[in-house]
């Protein structure tokens, strides 16, 4: 090096973030007829405008299909997400984001 | 959740939250949850009819079908351990020829690598951190807490680090880490703040003999520029929860209009010399001879309300006071209608319910409400009596909305009573929650103006949005030094 070179050391300003357990989406469903399908939506206007075609083309495809509309906070509430277990298959999840 | 619990499921988003969904997927422990996009441009301008949606639900219809049923594939069924989003904290090292092109090379470096906020900053070189560091007895490994989004961990180490690149003192590190330690409490939501399209900001007052020992401003122009010392806390914890929280502008803080006083929040100190009260802190159970930091979630770009004073009309304290118990009656109003629900997260009356108000009090004001026989608590007590609204003012949906408050538990069981009373002919409902959700903080200079802040009492994704700690620590000051 010579004298004239600056070497500068520095010290790394960001937080150490642990490694999160990781798990896999769980296996689907092969065929959604007969399905009860959850629609989660936080209440954000237009979502509700989209899950209605959703429902629409659903039914035009898979008659015997059933949506439950799942209306709930930003992030899924515990009793939320315990009472509604039981009632879908499957579900989509939107915010409106 | 859903997924977690056993469902399969598919997350719908819109092109501009991608990268912000994709990084929740990694941070909820769910790398490989299926999302489908949509399109933002045409989502939001679409959305608001059935009509004008169709083509774009037509558009990705089969997209989430497929995400429903088609098999997982093998890399979705094993997706790779836990390394996404987890960086090298490993330091780094510039060489130049000169020191100027050094210090360029390491602000381009930084910037790069999303470590830095768009200003120069100071290298923080282990010497310089090692300076920092003096201005606190804690440990350099002591850890505070985690900060949102990343969950990244604040050690007094990495907030020395930042306060460096900051431009900030030793004897304000005290100030910086009693912040850090708010932001890192278990009960604060620092993600909705630090996060939320909503451009939501946060408001850092300082009280206490510490801030004039600092040399804080809190004279004509505090929350301006020009004072190291403001400028610099603020711009410390700025850098820090960027840093250790690990955020960044368009992908996964999603701030539409960014956050404004970007660089710095919005960060002053009261006024001690000026105020005949006691410091805002004591009204939090703290001792008035402490220095303490509060904390506290505040609305974005528009939801600033100005009482007045200063110097362009005349004005009274009476006067002021009519101005605040008008503008808080009609603001605070308009939300009854959200009470009357569980709120948009996960405690009930959380974003919506109420409001807590952040109200900033010029000191001249202050000296005349105390002459009228005001301090703080009597303050809180006049102005929630008179921001009360008789109930025969209240429309049905009102009156429905605060009954339902109160079987929910949005009113919580310690206001019931006061409500019950209030909820019935000849009774005057407040606005507020209770009186303590008024808080003063005395600042300014002479002539000074008077202004508030607001946000939800209950915060979207955590239990508080406002907390207060006290300073300790200090190794170059007279206050703060407490362990």
């Amino acid at each position: 090096m010579s004298e004239q070179t600056v070497k500068l050391e520095l010290l790394n300003p960001r937080g150490m973030v642990e490694a999160m357990p990781v798990s896999a989406p769980n296996p689907r469903i092969a065929d959604l007829t007969g399905k009860r399908i959850g629609l989660y939506w936080n209440s954000k206007p237009g979502l509700d405008n989209f899950y209605k075609v959703f429902e629409e083309l659903l039914k035009e495809r898979y008659p015997t299909a059933t949506t439950t509309w799942l209306r709930g906070a930003f992030l899924i509430r515990d009793d939320d997400a315990d009472a509604w277990l039981p009632q879908i298959d499957t579900f989509v999840y939107g915010v409106g984001d | 959740m859903l997924e977690k619990m056993g469902k399969p499921g598919v997350f719908i988003n819109c092109t501009t939250f991608d990268d912000d969904a994709k990084s929740a997927s990694a941070d909820n422990g769910m790398p490989a949850l299926r999302r489908v996009k949509i399109s933002s441009q045409d989502f939001y301008k679409l959305r608001g009819k059935v009509e004008t949606v169709r083509p774009l639900v037509e558009s990705v219809f089969d997209d989430i079908i497929d995400a429903l049923t088609e098999p997982l594939t093998a890399e979705e069924s094993s997706p790779p351990e836990g390394k996404d989003g987890v960086e090298d904290t490993a330091g780094v090292t510039v060489t130049a020829e000169s020191y100027p092109a050094a210090a360029e090379e390491f602000n381009r470096i930084f910037l790069e690598n999303r470590w830095g906020d768009g200003l120069p900053m100071v290298p923080p070189t282990p010497e310089r951190v090692k300076w920092m560091l003096s201005g606190t007895k804690r440990k350099p490994d002591d850890v505070l807490g985690k900060i949102n989004p990343k969950q990244g961990t604040a050690t007094i180490e990495k907030i020395a680090v930042n306060a460096v690149m900051a431009g900030a003192k030793p004897e304000y590190l005290p100030v910086i880490i009693a912040v850090i330690e708010a932001i890192t409490d278990e009960e604060f939501d620092d993600l909705h703040v630090l996060a939320s399209a909503g451009s939501f900001n946060l408001l850092t007052v300082v009280s206490g003999p510490i801030a004039e020992e600092i040399g804080m401003e809190s004279g004509i122009g505090f929350m301006g520029h020009g004072w190291r010392a403001n400028n610099t806390i603020g711009r410390a914890i700025r850098l820090a929860t960027l840093n250790i929280g690990q955020t960044w502008p368009g992908k996964n803080d999603m701030a539409l209009t960014g956050r404004i006083s970007p660089h710095t929040f919005f960060t002053f100190c009261e006024n001690a010399d000026m105020s005949p009260w006691e410091p805002y802190h004591a009204s939090r159970g703290f001792k008035a001879g402490d220095s303490c930091v509060t904390v506290g979630s505040i609305h974005g770009e528009s939801q600033l309300q100005h009482f007045y004073g200063g110097m362009i009309g005349t004005w009274t304290a009476e006067g002021i006071l009519d101005r605040m118990v008008e503008d808080l009656v009609r603001t605070d109003r308009r939300g009854y209608f959200m009470w009357g629900t569980k709120g948009v997260g996960k405690y009930v009356g959380s974003g919506g319910g109420a409001m807590n108000h952040m109200i900033i009090l010029f000191p001249e004001l202050v000296a005349e409400l105390k002459k009228i026989g005001f301090d703080q608590k009597g303050l809180q007590d006049e102005i929630y009596k008179r921001t009360s609204v008789p109930y025969e003012e209240l429309n049905e949906h009102e009156r429905k909305s605060i009954q339902t408050a109160m079987e929910l538990g949005v009113i919580p069981a310690d206001r019931k009573d006061v409500f019950t009373a209030a909820l019935k002919p000849g009774g005057k409902v407040p606005v507020l929650i209770a009186p303590e959700d008024l808080h003063f903080f005395a600042a300014g200079g002479a002539p000074g103006c008077a202004f508030s802040f607001n946000y939800y009492r209950i915060p979207p994704y955590n239990r508080s949005a406002l907390m207060t700690k006290r300073i300790t620590g200090a190794t170059l000051t007279k206050a703060g030094k407490l362990d």
